[in-house]
């Protein structure tokens, strides 16, 4: 029966992910609606998108490694979160822990680095370029703060990170153990999701050099997928992180839309920072500020 | 007399080395080779299986000079030799075919380069089974001219560049030969153990000078920082397979003989010396973090594909010295698995970059590109390959790393933790690079009608892919090996099961992880391929700021890749230890000729002279 | 029969003598004449060769002390033939043989004969005197050798090493005066019976004179300006024979009389120190160096000064090292030198790789037992000055490597040297096979060999033994001796 079940979970993980990060897509239209003094898209409007972008019926490819490469976007992500703990599902997070996590994080970005390469577009590789060098400059924050965390807790295992802050009650969350931690983290989320003002690479209103340039139909649906797992991947990392992960649904999804609401208010108020300013900012504060939360940590 | 199994190894070794003397040069009658290397193979393996204790000591002792010369393999030696002699069947399998002779038709000598990996291996066999002191500098010297020889073969700038080697390489014996005779004069004897209880009472002066030459002497070799100067471009310029061979375990060897008497030829107390900033551990992983970074960082700057991995092998050097400088269960295992994780990606993405040198006769990361619809087996393999470097899931690199990773998570280790992160982080940079300009984007024009390369040149490079998968998703296998290897020289090892490692804090098994990953990309792909069909388009079929593309456009973006990086970045590339190299031999060139000015004065009684004059002056003191 | 020792000497400089006369009464044409000059000459040594020989038979067990003239010891001329000069004769007589200058006119087969006998004179003289007189006869020998030799436009190099050929023989002359003013005797068996009893100390300054003097041959540092220059203008063959076997001659004649007459730890310290800078200026000027025999006389330099230091060991031990160390370079410098003659064919290559590595004292050659035993010998002896020669000895070793590996890149172009013609050049390649040979041979049999020369250091290093086979060659007369005591 085990087995079953955890095979049920390994699948009721990513779909839930994958609606909520959907939910998450509308929530930060609506935000950036607000925030702009627009009204906004209606509740189903990424759904309509999905439906959409896979229904077309022009759908052109470039090759098997164009495929590939969104195949990976979205199953690298799907994979992810069956190691991210959820309330009442813990899927396989036990044999991996948060360092595997962080890895296969890193796999739907090397996808579509594989598909747009295999576009032949000179302007998706510039694209790609710049994705991988923020990559480089969001990861070595980030993991400085994986690194505090996990110590503190002494495991690289997410659920007992989460148990001990939940057992630990509101005082003992990774907010107020590691203040400093928590805001390196709040600006490496910032870049790994690449809202403004970290989304050189994505470059949405010059669509011409960017990733995306050869991505139509199911091929930027995949994307718009792999965009919902993205922000539900990173909020719920944060929140299993530092404010004790969801003692129920309702109270993970309230953090999360919570912890989501930051980065993209911060992004409609920001411009955008060249590529090479992006990891001179990224490498000097989070880092630093990180790096002295650890001290405090160790 | 009875004959052992080392002894069996150390015949066949000799046989291939002869056979290939008689039959390396017939392109592909070389095959009888990857035979002798498959039985050599063979024994290996069933050495390992009956491995533990004290391991196996030849029946073939010498008395030289009064000091007696013995081999003795155990399990570290054996781990290493399995490794090797791994590397050298594939290799040699590689090189016997089409590409021999391609080789030969191009000028080179295929006997040769097969006679000169043969004797590789045979005195890689010397060195790692070495049975005391003696046995392992004659073995050290052995490997190491032996390995000159093998990058001299191409002559020009390759022999060139060997000569650098050459420098460091002599340097680094000498430095062994210091130690060896050190250590002598402390015990009276080359034998491990008398040497073991002679180290006890070793005084603090002679111990760190054992410890630094041990580290730098034997650091050469494995191309730690400031020695790894003559790498790169060494291990570049070596014929195809050569470099692959190289670049996989050669460098390795420095690691194994720094493993061999840190910790089982001198006593461990060198552990709690303290040098007056830190302790040698620490100053140990502190090295193997800056090897880790600069290279790498090197690396993704160049424009050669050979150079680019060759730069990334001293790099990785780093992870495995890093992990078994922490001296815990966890980076024990990591950094040892890593040595076997390295040599099967490196074997495969030399051997991949070959088979493009072959096909397109470049490695020349700008002018390439769009391969993967020509060569897609070479480009699978690359992937395979590039996916190991980077220690991403699911390939066997990432296990490794994960190891390191944990155990500098244990130690609180977070400087270190992130030096490693960001040395990864720049491979992924790197080889996406590599991977890019060699495979992806247009393919040129003069690459039309570029094929797949022969059944034996990409039979090698998948079965090393699926070596690469295969040990990524059970790496319980080496790990045994690595638990052998670990308890030879009394290092210890976390618990382990076939699917990866069972630890306090956090596990890691890689059938689950595998698993999921691989159904996750299956469900994509069931959703992706539901979604309805899409129209295949030539690469070239779509446009660029407002143009369409033509293959007569070379439209492919590759030069300075990185750019907005390299706009940082690029002013702390100081080319610091080339200055200093150079700084160094400017030095030495100033006094020689001083010197040599001495003997090329117009009168040359006037230095004896002098010289007289003081030592009469002195002896009247 | 013991008195034929002095005929090893006197039959080669009485060849050379009546060589001139000979050559001008032979009426036949020119080349038949040259042909039988060189046979006669090389018979000459032949038939020494083979009476050396015959006469060593014995020295295992007693050295062979001849007293010329029927004078006994501090009186009388001395030859002293044991097991070590022996080694030396017999090598010189087969490199002399080996190396026969190709082409060459009655003057320099007069020479060559001349080089003999006062080598042979060099190895067996037991006084000091005639120590002196020998080196002298050789100095002219060389000097003749070289300056016949060497091309007519350089006259001024031949002037000079003559120049400092001169100052060696002032200055080993006056240590000598220096000892006979101090012991009033010239026998070195006697000198050190005395020296022994305690009844007279030599000053250092003596020594120091001594060795300068002759370290001139030795290529000791500081009077071995000549080297490099002469090396690079005569010969490769003449090179090979200076460098292998003149040089060691002169080395062994230091040696013998430091270690007889001057036990002074002072002594050996000036030896290490001359000897580390020798190695020192030798080894990082060969590496600059800008062809290839010049390069090779440089790397012959620092090689000396391995020696030298390697003398400086304590007694025993350091005569067992400096001599493998001598007769290592006695094979692998002159096979060098000849694979410098002519256009590089892919087995001189071969060929020159393998004397390299031996050199540089790559396992399992004898290079690398030789430094093996030096370097653990070194650690053993302990002391500042010990340490900075080992440095020394291992860093100039990555130098030696360096420069010598070099070749292979074929950069080095050869000066212009005394052109052999075209069937010398395959006799020469033939010597660096037969001494390839030799070093194969010997590393398959590095025991036997090192068990043989243990011997002859240890008998060349016992003094006492000199003392009695020279000052009290009966035994009746040795009993007295020891009763004294």
């Amino acid at each position: 029966m085990m087995v079953v079940d955890l095979l049920i979970e390994l699948l009721l993980m990513p779909l839930v992910a994958f609606l909520v990060g959907l939910v998450m897509v509308l929530w930060m239209r609506r935000l950036g609606a607000r925030i702009q003094r627009r009204v906004g898209p209606p509740f189903l409007q990424p759904l309509y998108d999905v439906v959409k972008l896979f229904g077309k019926e022009t759908q052109i490819s470039h090759g098997v490694l164009h495929d590939i490469g969104i195949i990976m976007a979205m199953g690298g992500y799907i994979a992810a979160e069956t190691l991210l703990p959820v309330p009442g599902m813990d899927g396989v997070a036990a044999y991996g822990g948060i360092i595997t996590l962080t890895y296969l994080m890193m796999i739907p970005s090397l996808g579509l680095a594989l598909g747009v390469g295999q576009c032949a577009n000179p302007n998706g590789s510039i694209g790609i370029s710049r994705a991988l060098t923020a990559m480089l400059a969001y990861d070595v924050p980030f993991v400085i703060v994986v690194f505090g965390v996990a110590y503190h807790a002494g495991s690289a295992n997410l659920i007992e990170i989460i148990d001990g802050q939940q057992q630990a009650g509101v005082a003992g969350w990774g907010l107020f153990e590691m203040p400093l931690l928590a805001i390196a983290g709040l600006i490496t989320l910032q870049g790994s999701l690449g809202k403004q003002p970290f989304e050189v690479y994505v470059a949405p209103a010059e669509i011409a050099t960017g990733p995306m340039v050869e991505m139509g139909g199911k091929y930027l649906g995949g994307l718009f997928v792999m965009q919902a797992f993205q922000f539900y991947t990173a909020t719920v990392l944060y929140v299993s992180l530092f404010l004790g992960g969801g003692t129920n649904w309702i109270d993970l999804l309230l953090k999360s839309f919570l912890v989501l609401t930051i980065p993209v208010s911060v992004a409609y108020l920001f411009p955008r920072y060249r590529t090479e300013d992006l990891v001179r900012l990224l490498w000097k504060w989070p880092v630093m500020i990180g790096l002295l939360g650890v001290a405090f940590v160790v | 007399m009875e004959i052992n199994t080392l002894d069996l190894l150390a015949l066949i070794s000799l046989v291939t080395v002869a056979t290939a003397l008689l039959v390396g040069g017939q392109g592909r009658g070389g095959w009888q080779l990857s035979l002798l290397y498959l039985l050599q193979l063979v024994v290996v393996a069933s050495m390992v299986m009956m491995a533990g204790g004290e391991g196996i000591i030849s029946t073939l002792q010498f008395s030289t000079v009064g000091e007696s010369i013995g081999w003795r393999l155990d399990g570290l030696g054996l781990y290493f030799l399995l490794i090797t002699v791994g590397t050298a069947a594939f290799v040699s399998f590689y090189m016997a075919g089409p590409w021999g002779e391609a080789y030969q038709r191009d000028g080179g000598s295929l006997r040769w380069l097969q006679v000169a990996l043969a004797t590789n291996v045979f005195t890689m066999l010397l060195l790692l089974a070495s049975g005391d002191l003696l046995s392992l500098f004659i073995g050290w010297e052995l490997a190491s001219w032996a390995a000159f020889w093998m990058m001299a073969l191409a002559g020009g700038i390759a022999l060139k560049v060997a000569l650098r080697y050459l420098i460091y390489a002599m340097v680094g014996a000498m430095m062994v030969f210091a130690l060896i005779v050190i250590l002598y004069g402390q015990a009276g004897s080359f034998g491990f153990d008398e040497i073991r209880e002679a180290s006890v009472q070793m005084e603090r002066g002679t111990t760190i000078l054992v410890l630094l030459l041990t580290v730098a002497g034997f650091g050469i070799k494995m191309g730690l920082l400031p020695f790894h100067l003559w790498q790169a471009p060494a291990y570049a310029e070596t014929p195809g397979p050569g470099s692959a061979f190289l670049g996989a375990i050669s460098s390795r060897l420095g690691l194994f003989a720094i493993l061999l008497v840190l910790f089982r030829v001198v006593d461990g107390a060198w552990i709690e010396l303290y040098l007056g900033f830190m302790n040698p551990q620490t100053l140990l992983a502190w090295i193997a973090v800056a090897t880790i970074i600069f290279p790498t960082f090197t690396a993704m700057r160049q424009n050669d594909a050979r150079q680019l991995l060759a730069w990334h092998g001293i790099g990785q050097g780093g992870y495995m010295l890093l992990g078994i400088a922490m001296m815990d269960p966890l980076g024990v295992a990591g950094g040892m698995l890593h040595i076997f994780n390295h040599a099967t990606y490196q074997a495969a993405l030399f051997l991949a970059v070959t088979a493009v040198i072959y096909r397109t006769q470049t490695s020349d990361l700008n002018h390439l590109g769009g391969l993967v619809v020509r060569m897609p087996l070479t480009f699978a393999t690359m992937l395979v390959g590039i996916i190991g470097l980077a220690g991403l899931p699911p390939m066997n690199g990432f296990v490794s790393k994960w190891l390191v990773y944990r155990s500098l998570l244990e130690q609180g280790e977070v400087l270190l933790f992130v030096g490693a992160v960001i040395g990864t982080l720049g491979t992924i940079l790197s080889v996406y690079k590599l991977l890019h300009n060699t495979f992806l984007g247009s393919l040129r024009l003069e690459h039309q009608a570029v094929r797949e390369v022969p059944i034996t040149m990409w039979m090698p490079m998948i079965l090393l892919s699926g070596l690469i998968l295969l040990t990524g998703i059970f790496p319980g296998v080496p790990l045994q090996w690595v638990a052998e290897a670990a308890a030879s020289i009394g290092l210890p090892m976390p618990q382990f099961n076939l699917g990866g490692v069972i630890a306090e804090g956090g596990s890691l098994d890689m059938r689950v992880i595998s698993g999921v990953l691989l159904s996750g990309f299956a469900i994509a792909a069931l959703i992706f391929y539901g979604a309805g069909s899409s129209r295949r388009v030539n690469p070239l079929d779509n446009y660029a700021g407002g143009h369409f593309l033509y293959a007569s456009n070379r439209y492919h973006y590759s030069n300075n890749f990185y750019a907005g990086l390299m706009h940082l970045i690029k002013p702390w590339y100081r080319g610091i230890f080339e200055r200093l190299e150079q700084i160094i031999l400017l030095l030495l060139a100033v006094i020689a000729d001083l010197l040599q000015g001495l003997y090329l004065q117009r009168q040359p009684g006037r230095v004896a002279l002098v010289v007289l004059v003081l030592l009469l002056w002195w002896s009247t003191l | 029969m013991s008195n034929s020792l002095a005929l090893v000497i006197a039959l080669p400089l009485l060849a050379a003598f009546l060589l001139q006369p000979l050559a001008q009464q032979l009426g036949v044409g020119r080349e038949q004449r040259s042909v039988a000059i060189q046979l006669y000459a090389q018979l000459t040594i032949a038939v020494t060769l083979w009476i050396t020989l015959m006469l060593g038979n014995g020295v295992e067990q007693q050295p062979l002390s001849v007293m010329m003239g029927g004078f006994s010891a501090p009186m009388g001329i001395n030859l002293y033939l044991d097991r070590l000069s022996l080694l030396l004769l017999v090598a010189t007589q087969l490199a002399l043989l080996l190396l026969w200058p190709a082409d060459a006119t009655p003057r320099i087969h007069a020479l060559m004969l001349l080089l003999s006998a006062s080598s042979m004179g060099l190895a067996l003289s037991g006084d000091l005197f005639n120590l002196y007189v020998f080196y002298e006869l050789l100095a002219v020998a060389t000097f003749g050798l070289v300056a016949a030799n060497s091309s007519r436009s350089a006259p001024l190099i031949s002037f000079r090493y003559l120049l400092i050929s001169g100052l060696g023989s002032v200055l080993a002359l006056s240590g000598i005066a220096l000892i006979y003013s101090h012991t009033g005797s010239l026998n070195l068996a006697d000198i050190s019976a005395t020296l022994q009893h305690g009844d007279a100390e030599l000053p250092l300054a003596a020594f120091i004179l001594i060795l300068l003097g002759i370290g001139v041959k030795a290529e000791l540092f500081a009077v071995n300006g000549w080297v490099p220059e002469v090396y690079a203008i005569i010969s490769p063959r003449l090179s090979a024979l200076l460098a292998g076997v003149v040089s060691k001659l002169a080395v062994v004649v230091i040696v013998r009389v430091l270690l007889m007459l001057f036990p002074h730890p002072e002594a050996a310290q000036v030896l290490l120190v001359l000897g580390i800078l020798g190695v020192i200026s030798g080894e990082l000027a060969a590496w600059r160096a800008q062809d290839l025999r010049r390069m090779l006389a440089y790397s012959s330099i620092g090689q000396l000064g391995m020696i030298f230091i390697a003398f400086s060991l304590s007694l025993e031990f350091g005569m067992l090292m400096g001599l493998l160390l001598s007769l290592h370079h006695m094979v692998v410098k002159p096979g060098l030198f000849m694979l410098t003659a002519g256009k590089s064919k892919r087995w001189h290559m071969a060929l020159f790789v393998l004397f390299a590595l031996s050199l540089v004292g790559v396992p399992p050659l004898p290079g690398f037992w030789v430094k093996l035993s030096l370097l653990t010998g070194l650690v053993e002896a302990g002391g500042a000055l010990n340490q900075l020669a080992l440095i020394v000895f291992l860093g100039a070793t990555v130098i030696e490597a360096s420069y010598l590996f070099r070749v292979l890149q074929n950069t080095l172009p050869n000066p212009p040297a005394v052109d052999e013609g075209h069937l010398t050049v395959g006799w020469n390649g033939l010597v660096g096979v037969l001494l390839g040979g030799v070093l194969v041979v010997t590393t398959l049999s590095v025991d036997p060999v090192l068990e043989q020369l243990k011997q002859i250091s240890s008998q060349a290093g016992d003094r006492n033994l000199l003392i009695s086979s020279v000052v009290t060659p009966s035994a009746e007369q040795q009993m007295v001796v020891e009763r004294d005591k």
